[in-house]
Formats: C-alpha cells, structure tokens, sequence
C-alpha cells in the first residue's frame, strides 16, 4: 500500500482539533446560585475519568472523521498484480500519410498493428491515433476491443504529409489529460521527410515509451515523381510561344540515371511525350509547347510513364482555364492621359496576363455596366456618375475587384469615390523638401508577392513619390508605406469584393513608378490579384486551403458554395455549404468549387512532393527519439503477452464512502449530548 | 399593586372556610381570635384563691359570706388581637427555579394575612422587614390606611443581606406592648437550635408565635445532571458539588433540617409550617387557618 500524494499526510495534525475539544480544553461550568450552601459539601469528580468518559464515543467518531479525510486526500492505493501492462495507456499510431502507398507499407503497418492491438491483456484501455496530413485521435483511452479494431480498421492510406513533430504534440497533450504511463506503438514507414525542422518538437514526455514498427526495413526504395510543374493557370492563345507552355521538373530519389518517358495528359488523353534522361538521385526537366487546349476548364497532368516503387506519384496534376482575353475598364479624368498609356502598356507586358484595356473618360461611363469587366481602375477621377458609381458599389459587393489610384486631383475631391472616406491631406510639400522613397512593402499581399526581394526593396526602393494623399487606413490593409509613415497601397474588402487605394497616381507626374521594371511586375501581380484568376484554376498541395467566402460576412446574405470532390460528390453539407469559409482539401485530384459570387473554379491538387523520398529516418536518430520519452528506448516489437505488472488500485472513493458513514454517525450522537446539554441549562 | 397581593381566587379560597363564615355574619370583631388572657367580661371561666395584693375589686364576696374564704373570680376574656408580621428579606430568599421566588411568595402570603386581619377581623397588623437588622417596622394598628401602608412595606422590602434573628426579635420584644400573634416568614437556613433559642422569648411573652418557612422545591429535590458550581447568594462563596451528592447526602440534610425545626418549635409550642412555592397560596393560608380552628 502506498499514497499517491503523501504529502497530504501532514493533514493527520489536524487530529489534534478534537483530542483539544474533547481531552484537553477545560471544563466549564456556569456557577448556579443557591440560596445557600449549609448542606452542601464540596465534591470534585475526578477529572481523568470525567475526560475520558465524557463523549468519547463522539470523540472518536471525529478523531476517525479527520482521519478518513486525511487519508483519502493523500489518496492511498493498494498495489494489484496484473497483467501485460495494464495501467500503461496503449497508443498505437498507424501512419497512413501519402508514401505509405508505396508497396504493401500500409498493409503490412496495419497489420502489424492489429496484432498489438490482440495482443494487449483484455480491457486494457487503448487509443489508436491516424497520422497523416493531420494526427486524427479516432477513439479515446477505451477497453473496448470491438471499438478499437473497428477504428484501426476505417484507417485508409491518405494523400497528406506526416509530420512527426504534430504526432509528440499530440502524445504531449494525451500525457497531460492522461494520468498514466503511455506505451506508443508507431506503425510507419519512417519517413525521414516527416520529421520536422526542430527535433524538439517531436520530442515526448517522459511518461510515453515509444516502440516504433518501421515497415520498409532495409535500404530505401527508389522512387521517381514529378516534383514541380509550371504552366499557365489562365490561357487565352495557345498559339502564344512565350505563355502556352509545361514546364515540369522530373526528380528521382534514391534513384539510378534512367531514361523516363514523361507525358502531358489534358482531359484524360496524353498528348504529348518526351524522353528524359534523369541522372542518379537527381533531376531533370521537360517542357511542353504549345499547350493547347480547348475552351473552359482542362485538366490537365504531367505523368511519368513507367511504374516505380510509389507509382501513384507519377503524375502531377493542375487545371488550365482557357478563356477570350478579358476587359479591364479603366477610368480616368479628362485632362490625364498619361496613366492609360503607363498602365495599357504594363499590362499588356505582363507574364501572365491576357487582359484587353478599355479607357474611358469618367463622364462617359454613365450607361457602363462594370461586371462585364474582370476589374476596373479609377485612375486620379475627380467624380463619377452618381448611376456608374452606384453600379460599381454593387458591382464590388457581389465580388468584383476595382483598383483606384489617386493622382495631382486627391485634393480637390470631398470624398474619394468607393473608398468612402475623405483625403485628409495631400503631401505636395514632398517636392519641396524632396522626394521620399517607398519604405516598407508587404510582400506577402497578392499583389507585391515576391518570394525572395532583393536588397533593392524588391524593386521598390528606386521609386521616387513626388505627390501622394493621406489616407486614414481604418480598417484597410496597408500593402506599402512611404519612407515617411505614409500609406501608400491600402486594400479594404467590401462586401465580397476588394478595393484597392494607390494614394499617388500612375502617371510620371506624381512619381517615377511607371519608369521602373517594378511598375511591370506590379502591374501584372495586380491584374491577376484584381482579375481574380489566381483562385480560379492551376494547381494546389494536399493539406492545403482554399478560401471559399469572406470573412465576417453575414451568414445566408449570399448564396451557397459548393465543393465537388475528386470522386465527384459534394464534400460539403447543405449547412457547412452556407457557413463555410475555408476548405481543406485532403485528398489528391481535381476539385471543382463554385464561389458565392457564381464563379467555377477547378484546382488541380497534388500531395506534398515531400513524400515521393522514401528515404528512413537513420538508425541513430530513431534510437534518440526513442530515448526521448523514457530512459529505457525501445524498437521492438509488442510487450510479451501476459507480462506480469503491477497495477495501483486507487482507495480514494471506498475511504470518502467511509468518511460519510462517520459523518452520519457523529452527526447522530452529537445531537443526542446536544439535546442533554439543552436540557442541563 | 393592590390586585397584586390580593388575588381574588386567594381571598374566595380563605372565605370558605367556617371560621371566617362565623366572624363575618356575627359582625363582631373580636371572636376569631380567644384571648390568651384573663379579663372581664361575660363568660366565667374559674374561681382562684386570693393571695395577697390582688386586687380586692374582683374578690367574689358572695361566695366569701357563704364559706368565709376569699376567691377571686375570674372570666374568660374576648379581645381584638394584634397580628405582627417579620418577614425575612435576606439575599438567600431572592432564589427561585421558577416564579415565584420565595420573597415574592412570603410577600403575597403576608399581604393575605394582613388583609385577613385588618379588613374581616378588625385586627390591628404590623410589620418587621429584616436581615441582619431592622429594614422596615410598621407599628400594628387599625387605623384607615394601615393595610396600604403595610402593602407598601411589603412592596418595598428588597433581599439585601443575611440572616440575624437575634436584633429584630430583641426590637419585636421591645416595641410589643399588647400580646398577639406573631408570624416569622423565613426561609430558616439557620441551626433551627439557633433558630427557635432565638425565637422563643417570643413565646414567654404569652405570643402566638407562627412559623412559616418558605422554600423553592428545587431546594428540597435539587436536580443536577453534572457537576456545578454553586454560589452562595448571601456569602457568595463558591464550591463545586457533585450530582451524586444532591441527589443523596443533600436530601437527608434537608429533610433532617425540617424536620427538626418542625419538632423543635411544636415542642417550644409554636406552630410551623412549610410551605413550598410551587403550591397553592390559598392552600397554604387554608391549611394554617384549620390548624388555628383545630387548636380553638
């Protein structure tokens, strides 16, 4: 027998309170006046026997009372032999992430942990835990021996990437909840890809004993994929040599040199191969031009033809929109005619873009309807038809993206039009004391995205802003600032759609923008951030999100989104379909949604390339992770059966049930002295 | 204050009786009480030989000439009597284990006799409130206003200090001009040697002399059901008595001490009387007025 928390045994101090009441305080009489004492004589009872007589039952029904509850705090146990292990959690993971299809992995893991699971002593509780993309607690610590294979049963290989640092942060949270030593039983191929960056993050508690069950035993299997594929999410001539082109990279791991046939698959028909050679565990690239493809949404695949050891990374798949190339109207004041020029030529610059400008002067846009344009740009207007801006305000709401620039006319306008706030100053005062430069610039908005900028700002930090307006930000992004603090791109969602606020113009008169290769780039990233396209097809990883509506928007204001998944059936339920507003994609293939604001999109998705090195953990850093969690590692196989432990059996609730019976009893005799004492006054 | 001493169910309790009945329809005033003297009137009680000095006034001459032997005639005599209460207000008579308390109950027990004396016997009745000395003296009298002034002294006589016959009985014996019936209310916690020693002159001077001794019953039957501390209320010393000895050893004492102060004031010819709080104070007034009527 022992105590849990035996510090609690400090507690039986409080054993003297009635030894105090009972044996040790004195006693004492109230006098009673007499008329006179001639016949009496003084008599004292003997007080040792007046003491030890007086309630003692009483007194020992509270002296056992603070014992009883003394003991239960200290929580004694009793120590039960039992067998194989009980009283240890079994947590047996099973890993069923993307390369666990390669050969019979999965099979042979799932099996393995099936007969862990038979092989654990009977009702002893169990957790099994699905790792994939995501750590999947599929039941809690439960004995049920149905329950518990029929969960590791419903385990099915996935597409997503393991991750073992989010395995030790779950096994970190179950130790937390769990007051018991865990016995984690890992069935996986080990991958060394799945660990994370910081190894202290798969790190366990001392409590957990891993035992892992790697099933790819022996040298690493070779594997060929398609690591990467570069094509055009949106095309509108395929004729076009510099945009209707594949680029894909063909990578091998663990892999000889060999000669691979790589085909281009659109629509489900290959139409077009090309021979690469990829040398020993390197990589290779092969191109397709043109691509052509009919009109509307094409799904497109680079496909490895030959099988290897993961075949189902061969292919590599992503949609390509064909469509006319799309109007953008663009909208400025009658004496500017510089920033057409500046931004058309921009535009039609620009990579990916495939947009035909539309310029008009402001007065002209009366009878204008703004959603047959894939964005409009307000460039430095003084003021629009109340009918055009009241149909551009609909126009954003329901989705549609508008960019305005303001230009040398910020100052003389009461309210920038959309925008819906007032310029609350103009900084013509930058000539005289010089032009300021463009300090900071958020690079992870859509539409300054740079994956490395360089020194330079990214291109920015040549620009030279001679005229900008001052803008309170409220609510709006600020993609980018001047040198002085002052913003200069704000983003603002209205509705479903976004308004973009550049606070200087797009001709050369308020700054030197236009003269730079940024202006192009930007132009382009801005096209196709405004336009919308970039969520509308190419390409996208397992594990990945999409954002189906905005955020903060009133639910039932708009009408459904809809997800079809790769087999072709609603991912969605009719009430997740009206609230949801971003979406995981799990699985591998093409997903086709639909927006709330009626647009179709189809996304290509693959699994984290990740997956495709089928390269083990090394021996040695498998050893320290085991070691991690308890001083005595372990890379065997399940416990004995009928191992024989001990397990501690808990007294707490059979000493508070005694405690209440002493309760019971006390609370009897004490109100019978009670009763007697009542009577004496 | 009148109500309270003179309890209507009190007074109908006494008026009942034969004995009073009689004085009341003869509407006399004498005749309750026989006069323990000699006088003259009516009735004749004996012849006496004539010894010198006596007053030849009452010499029977007819009886002289018929047998030439001087005897006086003597003749029993009817008198108002003189009723004189002295009630103990020592510390000790304030106890109670429930109302009354012994001083309230010997107050009421007075204020009956006096109204008994005064108002159907035409009976003159004073006073004497003591402890250790004199607290209040009301000189007997029949005089209109006698019977307030007696309830006011009883009214005023508070419980002060302790117990001395000895002083009051010597002024009782010094302001006693006329014999009569005294009556001592105490509660006689007292060697009742000392008691009746001191009392008995009393009775030499031809008084009728009444015991009334007042006790609580929680006096005579003490409960206890735990040791206790009791404190003298006239002394106010302390002691700490065990149950075991008040259920034993006290009760014999107590009941020795009545009964030898019954025994040894019936054998100095007064009469006595115990009278407990929780009875009925017309029955206590009953009892001794039968006990009178008996003795006449």
């Amino acid at each position: 027998m022992g105590f849990l928390a035996p510090w609690f045994l400090a507690g039986m101090a409080a054993l003297g309170v009635p030894v105090f009441v009972h044996l040790l305080r004195k006693h004492v009489t109230t006098p009673r006046p007499v008329s006179s004492l001639m016949f009496f004589e003084r008599g004292v009872q003997s007080s040792t026997r007046h003491k030890q007589l007086k309630y003692l039952l009483l007194f020992a029904l509270r002296a056992a009372l603070v014992f009883l509850i003394v003991l239960a705090f200290a929580d004694p146990f009793v120590r039960r032999p039992a067998a194989g292990g009980a009283g240890r959690l079994l947590v047996i993971a099973l890993d069923n992430s993307f390369s666990m299809r390669a050969a019979t992995h999965f099979a042979d893991a799932k099996q393995q942990a099936l007969a862990t699971l038979a092989a654990r002593p009977h009702d002893s509780p169990a957790q099994i835990i699905a790792l994939g993309g995501q750590v999947q607690l599929l039941t809690q610590a439960i004995g049920d021996d149905a329950q518990l294979r029929a969960a590791l049963l419903s385990i099915q290989p996935g597409d997503g990437h393991a991750n073992f640092g989010e395995l030790g942060r779950a096994l970190r949270s179950i130790a937390d909840t769990t007051h018991r030593p865990i016995d984690l039983h890992l069935f996986s191929d080990m991958q060394r890809t799945a660990m994370p960056s910081n190894f202290a993050d798969m790190v366990l508690p001392p409590t957990v004993r891993l035992t892992a069950h790697p099933v790819a035993q022996g040298a690493s299997l070779a594997n060929w994929t398609v690591e990467s594929v570069e094509a055009p999410a949106e095309l509108s001539d395929p004729k076009d040599p510099r945009r209707s082109r594949v680029h894909a990279v063909i990578a091998g791991f663990n892999t000889p040199a060999a000669t691979k046939t790589i085909a281009l698959v659109i629509n489900g028909k290959a139409i077009a191969s090309r021979k690469v050679n990829v040398p020993p565990n390197g990589r290779a690239a092969v191109e397709f031009a043109p691509l052509d493809v009919s009109y509307g949404f094409n799904q497109c695949a680079v496909r490895i033809e030959e099988a290897d050891a993961l075949p189902d990374d061969n292919a590599s798949v992503f949609a390509v929109r064909r469509s006319d190339p799309q109007r953008v109207l663009f909208v400025h004041a009658t004496d500017d005619t510089r920033s057409a020029t500046y931004f058309g030529a921009a535009l039609s610059a620009a990579d990916r873009a495939s947009f035909i400008l539309q310029s008009m002067d402001a007065a002209q846009t009366t009878d204008l309807d703004p959603s047959k344009f894939a964005f409009v740009v307000l460039s430095d207007v003084l003021a629009l038809p109340s009918i055009f801006e009241h149909a551009l305000a609909q126009y954003v709401a329901k989705g549609g993206r508008v960019f305005i620039a303001l230009g040398t006319h910020a100052g003389r306008r009461a309210q920038i039009p959309l925008w819906g706030a007032a310029v609350l100053d103009t900084r013509e005062s930058i000539r005289a004391s010089g032009p300021l430069s463009v300090g900071q610039v958020d690079f992870a908005f859509p539409a300054l995205a740079q994956a490395q900028p360089g020194r330079d700002n990214g291109g920015w930090a040549v620009v030279r802003v001679f005229y900008a307006s001052t803008v309170e930000a409220g609510q709006a992004r600020v993609a980018a600032r001047l040198a002085d603090g002052t913003p200069l791109l704000l983003d603002k969602q209205l509705g479903e759609g976004h308004l973009l606020l550049f606070t200087s113009g797009l001709d050369n008169l308020t700054n030197d923008l236009p003269l730079h290769p940024v202006f192009v780039a930007f132009i382009d990233r801005l096209a196709h951030y405004l336009s919308g396209s970039e969520r509308l097809s190419g390409a996208a990883l397992v594990d990945s999100f999409v954002q189906l509506r905005a955020a903060g928007e009133p639910v039932g204001a708009v009408s459904n989104v809809e997800v079809i998944d790769p087999d072709g059936r609603r991912a969605l339920s009719l009430s997740e379909a009206r609230t949801i507003q971003t979406y995981r994609f799990a699985r591998a293939g093409f997903y086709k949604l639909r927006y709330p604001n009626g647009q179709d999109a189809v996304i290509g998705v693959n699994p984290d390339r990740r997956e495709s090195n089928l390269e083990p953990l090394p021996p040695d850093l498998l050893k320290l992770w085991s070691g991690s969690g308890s001083s005595a590692p372990q890379t065997t196989a399940a416990p004995a059966p009928g191992e024989i432990t001990n397990r501690n059996l808990s007294l707490w609730w059979y000493v508070m049930l005694l405690a209440l019976l002493v309760v019971l009893a006390e609370t009897a005799v004490a109100s019978r002295h009670m009763g007697t004492q009542r009577e004496e006054v | 204050m009148l109500q309270r001493f003179l309890d209507p169910a009190v007074l109908a309790g006494i008026s009942s009786l034969d004995l009073l009945a009689k004085t009341v329809v003869d509407g006399f005033v004498a005749g309750l009480h026989r006069s323990p003297d000699f006088g003259f009137s009516q009735e004749f009680a004996e012849y006496r030989a004539y010894t010198p000095g006596d007053d030849l006034r009452h010499v029977d001459w007819n009886l002289f000439a018929r047998t030439e032997r001087c005897y006086l005639k003597r003749y029993r005599g009817e008198t108002n009597s003189q009723l004189t209460v002295l009630l103990d207000a020592s510390k000790s008579m304030q106890y109670t284990s429930g109302p009354p308390s012994k001083m309230d109950y010997a107050r009421f027990i007075a204020a009956a006799l006096f109204y008994l004396a005064i108002q159907n016997q035409r009976d003159a009745a004073g006073l004497i409130v003591f402890d250790d000395e004199i607290r209040d003296y009301i000189r007997p009298s029949t005089r209109p206003g006698q019977l307030a002034r007696l309830f006011a002294g009883l009214e005023h006589a508070e419980p002060h200090a302790r117990t001395n016959f000895a002083r009051p009985l010597q002024h009782f014996r010094n302001s006693l001009h006329r014999r009569g019936i005294a009556i001592l209310i105490s509660d006689f916690y007292e060697d009742p040697e000392t008691v009746i020693h001191e009392i008995a002159p009393l009775r030499f001077h031809g008084n009728e002399v009444i015991l009334f001794h007042i006790l609580d019953p929680e006096e005579i039957r003490p409960v206890m059901h735990g040791p206790a501390l009791l404190v003298d209320l006239e002394t106010e010393q302390r002691i700490e008595v065990v149950p075991d000895y008040a259920r034993t050893t006290y009760r014999s004492r107590i009941d020795a001490h009545i009964e030898q102060l019954r025994t040894r004031a019936r054998a100095a010819g007064m009469d006595y009387q115990l009278l407990l709080t929780n009875r009925p104070l017309d029955f206590a007034l009953r009892e001794y007025l039968a006990l009178r009527q008996a003795e006449n």
